[in-house]
């Protein structure tokens, strides 16, 4: 885009890049706007799920870069822009949008609600796809609180009990999120004297907080607030249990395109030129704490999504330590940036292949399919598998070398340390991944089962090849793209090559040892039934951390969930309360049962923690 | 097009016109009162001709504001007392919406009493409330606000006790004796300020000479707590906001109105003036009374947060929400920043319009389905979706969501506590943006996601709609407001951009 494009006073003449940039987030959100309208309703359900259609081109179109909009009457005038990392992301939030909701179309197909999820679903799109595109602080948060708040329709749409608490937990930490974002925020507006664009003006803001030596408390609220949605851990409680009450293709799309949303604010709103050591060491630390914690108790579940979920936060972790690295400041930080946008990249679309095939698992419809159906869809189910533990030739393999290249370039006093946790971390992700397949497995014996005493239950239609193809097919697409990714990963992002100081051959070759040295631990796991049986015994509750902080949030609310000020409004009875409160607080704290509880998790927590730090500290 | 300019011009810039503005809702106030019970069509046509008459009028003032007229119009009532009603930008801004509330609100009054008794009584004095809020909008002086001050709260208590049942008498009293108690204060501050000072005159950046409040600091502090005291109620600060959640019992086109423009916002715009047209906010904060303001408002938004969060009958949630939010006002008016004042008299807008959308879908629950309290909402929204979308809007704007309008206000309203030095704000906003969400969010989900009640199905079905189209529209109306006043807040024609202006002006 050159100057010459450019009209007077900030307006750009619409070009084709421009006009796709406007429906990007326009065109799910009109259709969102117009949901309402009972009459339109039957038209707008067969859009929905091809309103990303626009941004997948616009992604794909080579004018794209630079391309910029502008309003002014919206809000306090809305910027969109596409540069480098926003077509990258929208590459694939695009992709897994469109993938997803022809799949969501499908599955839902005799959803009596069907309108419903479709709703939320087109006004999530909006959200995620704008926030993508967004240029400017207050344009990323707008998109990004109606992606929040739009989510949580999606995630409790089976509206049960488990779906209401898992919404629950959600909610209050968005609410929490969203507080901390807006405080960092202000605190940003008003350095900028207004929303600050992203880039130079963003930079310049940084400049003016830390020099009132805000910097390093600013960029905390920064990586609490988005960190919620990232999965970061301890913040990532909502994950396991949102990904497995949501609809498949809404986890796919949570897992996939959502909680890279956080990770995308991070880019944003923490420049490099910020250059804050402290956060960015924590982000390391975290990050590092996280690959391993993940793994560590999604071992413990037994549920394919909620397996899935934890190493979502397994591998959000290495995300926020490449992060940490960028944080941290210093030249070679947009090497550390690359490396997120391509694990960022990489990561969405083998967690959405792998979360879809669950959904073809649970709905392809079984009449005359043979015994075959399974080694197929396991086999599928493989191929993003082998892909995020790292496998040679694949996008994990590239994305780890290129990780491996930032930490080598930013952090070579980590080097070593950092190096073992992310080998361990590859090793328990095989492992993991080995268990979700095994679990997989289970899933469509207990199926077939299902089938053989009520036969055709899950299956209406009469068409049963047209039924088998519109599910099938957009997880296929997910896995050939996967496949290909390591051909069109470097178009994406131009930079990788993976010819960094470990050298091609070098990498191909950890990355051989990692797969290997994982399948054979898991080789070694399901042979030996009598270490099995030690590992079958610990079972941790889906949310972890959690259980304990809702059994106290629990206790309080049902000594005083009515009574609580119910009486009149005197101060001298609420403070009354208050100290009645504080006490029987004081007395069940000291409670056996929740004590045990608490201690148990705690002590799983402090020992990750001691083994994380250990390793990093060597 | 010279005639056309000129009769453009003559009739923007009529010093009559702030005249006009009141009488086109006192005379069909009286006009009805006049009428037999049963006349039913002439009484409906009376009340929206009225409404109709004073949009048009309201408009054609901002057209003249917009252009730099100022409008003034004075009568001598007694030697040295003059009746002065003034159009500035700030004037106009609450009669605007005042007028555009008032005609909505009519047209769902119109449908929410259908066949009930005592109608003429009503209507009438919904008019004169009315008089009296734009009276006391464009109040040129303390004078003419008191006596619009008290008509109002003289016009608005039969609307209270309407319904005439012992509890609305009662609530009535209680009004009655907190709103009195508190005219009494500000009638006493208001000639303790014309003894002091020789003038009551409204001025632009404070009426008061500097150098008269530093030789007498105490005496013009006692004033200013008068005053205070005399606003306060109706703006329902912390311990003077008893009478508000009482006063639910009214019907509910009247607690729509009652708290998006008549009474609570009278208090908040009399705060305005005290603040800046009677001190100024330079001699306020200098005194310490400003912060002081502040700090009350600090309180009293986390506290109407609290006390909402305990309530189960949907129309005392939002009572206290009220109390809340109208100490948002107050907070960004006590504040030393442009940006603050921006952020604090654009909800005085924004907030109106949400609230009066949450009090309309609240009546439409109650009248339709005879649902009144929360936990008997499940399920409600798959039986009137229209109402529910409007509540949605309007419980998501008070939490401060954007694109709606109440983000527009938390942003000014946190940019300026940061400008104005007034790092403590950002956290009374957001905790309270957070015990907003914690009210209003399970009211959504109760709603949208819980099991439909059967016994709904095909209860007061409208023709058309899923309820009587005079109260689903109004309701659709002002959400639409509400969504369009946050994601245009840019342009200049919308609240935030006609606020800017006010700053800008230097009026406020």
């Amino acid at each position: 885009m050159d100057e010459a494009h450019r009209g007077a006073g900030g307006s750009v003449s619409l070009g084709f890049a421009e006009l796709l940039l406007i429906l990007t987030p326009g065109l799910p959100a009109a259709i969102a706007v117009l949901w309402p309208i009972a009459r339109l309703r039957p038209l707008l359900q067969l859009v929905a799920p091809w309103a990303a259609l626009p941004a997948l081109v616009l992604a794909l179109v080579p004018t794209a870069e630079g391309a910029s909009w502008a309003t002014v009457g919206v809000m306090t005038g809305l910027r969109f822009e596409v540069d480098g990392v926003a077509r990258a992301f929208l590459l694939v939030t695009a992709l897994l949008w469109l993938v997803v909701g022809a799949f969501a179309a499908r599955y839902h197909r005799d959803d009596p609600e069907k309108s419903r999820f479709l709703g939320f679903f087109v006004a999530t799109m909006a959200g995620n796809l704008g926030l993508v595109v967004a240029a400017d602080g207050l344009s990323f948060y707008l998109f990004f609180a109606v992606m929040t708040f739009a989510a949580y329709g999606l995630i409790v749409h089976r509206s049960d009990e488990e779906a209401f608490r898992a919404g629950r937990v959600y909610i209050v930490l968005a609410v929490l999120g969203e507080i901390a974002v807006l405080t960092a925020l202000f605190m940003l507006g008003a350095a900028a004297d207004g929303a600050p664009g992203f880039g130079t003006d963003m930079a310049r803001a940084w400049g003016v907080v830390s020099e009132a030596g805000h910097a390093e408390g600013l960029a905390a609220l920064v990586v609490f607030g988005f960190g919620i949605k990232a999965g970061l851990v301890p913040l990532h409680l909502w994950l396991p249990l949102a990904h497995p009450v949501a609809p498949t293709a809404a986890s796919a799309l949570l897992s996939g395109a959502m909680i890279k949303g956080g990770l995308l604010a991070w880019i944003r709103y923490l420049p490099p030129e910020a250059a804050l050591p402290t956060v960015g060491g924590a982000l390391i630390a975290v990050g590092a704490i996280a690959t391993l914690y993940g793994v560590a108790v999604g071992l413990a579940q037994d549920d394919p999504k909620t397996v899935l979920a934890y190493s979502s936060v397994s591998q959000m972790g290495f995300m926020a330590l490449g992060m940490g690295l960028a944080v941290r400041g210093g030249a070679a930080a947009p090497v550390a940036i690359l490396a997120v946008v391509v694990y960022a990249v990489h990561h969405a679309v083998a967690k959405g292949a792998l979360f879809l095939s669950v959904g073809v698992v649970d709905r392809i419809p079984l009449r005359r399919v043979t015994g075959r159906w399974k080694t197929w869809v396991l086999g599928g189910a493989a191929l993003p598998a082998l892909a995020l533990s790292g496998a040679p030739g694949s996008t994990g393999a590239m994305s780890k070398a290129t990780l491996k290249e930032a930490v080598y370039d930013l952090a070579p006093g980590l080097n070593g340390s950092l190096g073992i946790v992310l080998t361990a971390a590859g090793v328990g992700t095989t492992v993991l991944l080995a268990r979700f397949l095994l679990l997989l497995m289970r899933r469509m014996e207990r199926r077939e089962g299902r089938e053989a005493t009520e036969p055709g239950s899950t299956e209406r239609s009469a068409s049963f090849l047209r039924a088998t193809a519109t599910l099938v097919s957009p997880w296929a697409v997910l896995l050939l793209v996967g496949v290909a990714g390591p051909w069109w990963l470097p178009h994406v992002v131009p930079e990788v090559g993976g010819a960094g100081p470990s050298g091609p051959l070098a990498s191909w070759a950890t990355a051989s040892a990692t797969v290997l040295g994982g399948i054979i631990l898991a080789c070694v796991v399901a042979r030996w039934p009598a270490v099995l049986l030690g590992l079958q015994k610990i079972r941790v509750p889906a949310g972890d951390l959690l259980v304990p902080v809702e059994t106290l949030v629990r206790r309080v609310g049902q000594l005083h969930g009515e009574a609580w000020f119910a009486g009149g409004d005197l101060p001298a009875r609420a403070l009354k309360r208050g100290w009645r409160l504080a006490r029987t607080v004081a007395s069940r704290l000291a409670d056996r049962d929740l004590l045990l509880a608490g201690g148990r998790v705690v002590g799983c927590v402090l020992l990750l923690l001691v083994v994380g730090l250990a390793v990093l500290l060597t | 097009m010279e005639v056309m300019r000129a009769a453009v011009s003559a009739a923007t810039g009529w010093t009559a016109l702030p005249l006009l503005v009141v009488l086109s809702s006192f005379v069909p106030g009286l006009c009805i009162m006049l009428l037999r019970e049963e006349q039913h069509a002439l009484r409906t046509t009376l009340n929206l001709v009225g409404a109709v008459l004073k949009v048009l009028l309201v408009g054609l003032m901002l057209w003249g504001v917009a252009l730099g007229v100022r409008h003034e119009w004075s009568f001598e009532v007694l030697p040295g007392f003059e009746l002065t009603l003034v159009g500035d930008s700030l004037a106009l801004l609450f009669v605007t919406l005042s007028a555009g509330l008032w005609l909505v609100t009519t047209i769902y009054a119109v449908g929410y009493l259908e066949g009930s008794p005592n109608r003429t009584r009503f209507f009438s004095f919904f008019s004169l409330c009315v008089t009296a809020t734009t009276g006391l909008a464009m109040a040129g002086d303390l004078f003419t606000f008191v006596l619009f001050y008290e008509a109002l709260t003289w016009t608005t208590y039969p609307l209270i006790v309407h319904r005439g049942t012992k509890e609305a008498v009662q609530a009535g009293r209680t009004y009655l004796v907190y709103t009195l108690t508190a005219g009494a204060f500000l009638m006493v501050g208001a000639l303790s300020l014309n003894a002091l000072a020789g003038s009551v005159d409204f001025q632009a950046g404070g009426m008061v000479a500097p150098e008269a409040v530093a030789a007498a600091p105490g005496a013009y502090t006692l004033v200013f707590l008068l005053l205070l005291a005399g606003v306060g109620v109706k703006v329902a600060f912390f311990p003077l906001h008893g009478w508000l959640p009482v006063a639910m019992v009214a019907p509910a086109p009247v607690s729509a109105l009652l708290h998006a423009v008549a009474v609570v916002k009278a208090g908040a715009f009399g705060l305005l003036r005290l603040l800046h047209s009677i001190f100024g906010i330079e001699v306020a904060t200098g005194l310490g009374l400003a912060q002081f303001v502040a700090g009350l408002a600090a309180v009293t938004i986390i506290y109407g947060s609290l006390r909402a969060l305990q309530q189960d009958d949907l129309k005392r949630r939002l009572a206290f929400s009220t109390v809340s939010q109208l100490s948002y006002i107050a907070l960004g008016a006590a504040l030393l920043a442009p940006t603050a004042h921006i952020g604090g008299v654009v909800h005085l807008v924004h907030q109106g319009i949400m609230k009066i959308t949450l009090f309309f879908c609240a009546g439409l629950l109650s009248e339709t389905l005879h649902v009144k309290k929360v936990s008997e909402m499940g399920g409600v929204a798959r039986r009137m979706p229209l109402t529910m979308l409007a509540f949605s809007v309007g419980a998501l704007g008070m939490i401060g969501l954007p694109p709606l309008a109440g983000f527009a206000s938390k942003w000014y309203l946190g940019i300026g506590a940061l400008d104005s030095g007034a790092g403590w704000a950002i956290p009374v906003l957001l905790v309270s943006s957070a015990l907003n969400a914690a009210y209003f969010l399970p009211i959504l989900r109760t709603a949208w996601f819980d099991d439909r009640n059967a016994i709904w199905q095909d209860v007061g079905r409208g023709r058309w709609l899923e309820a009587d189209w005079k109260l689903v529209v109004p309701a659709l109306v002002t959400a639409a407001l509400a969504l369009a006043a946050g994601v245009f807040a840019g342009a200049p024609w919308s609240p935030l951009g006609w606020t800017r202006l006010i700053v800008e002006r230097g009026v406020l």
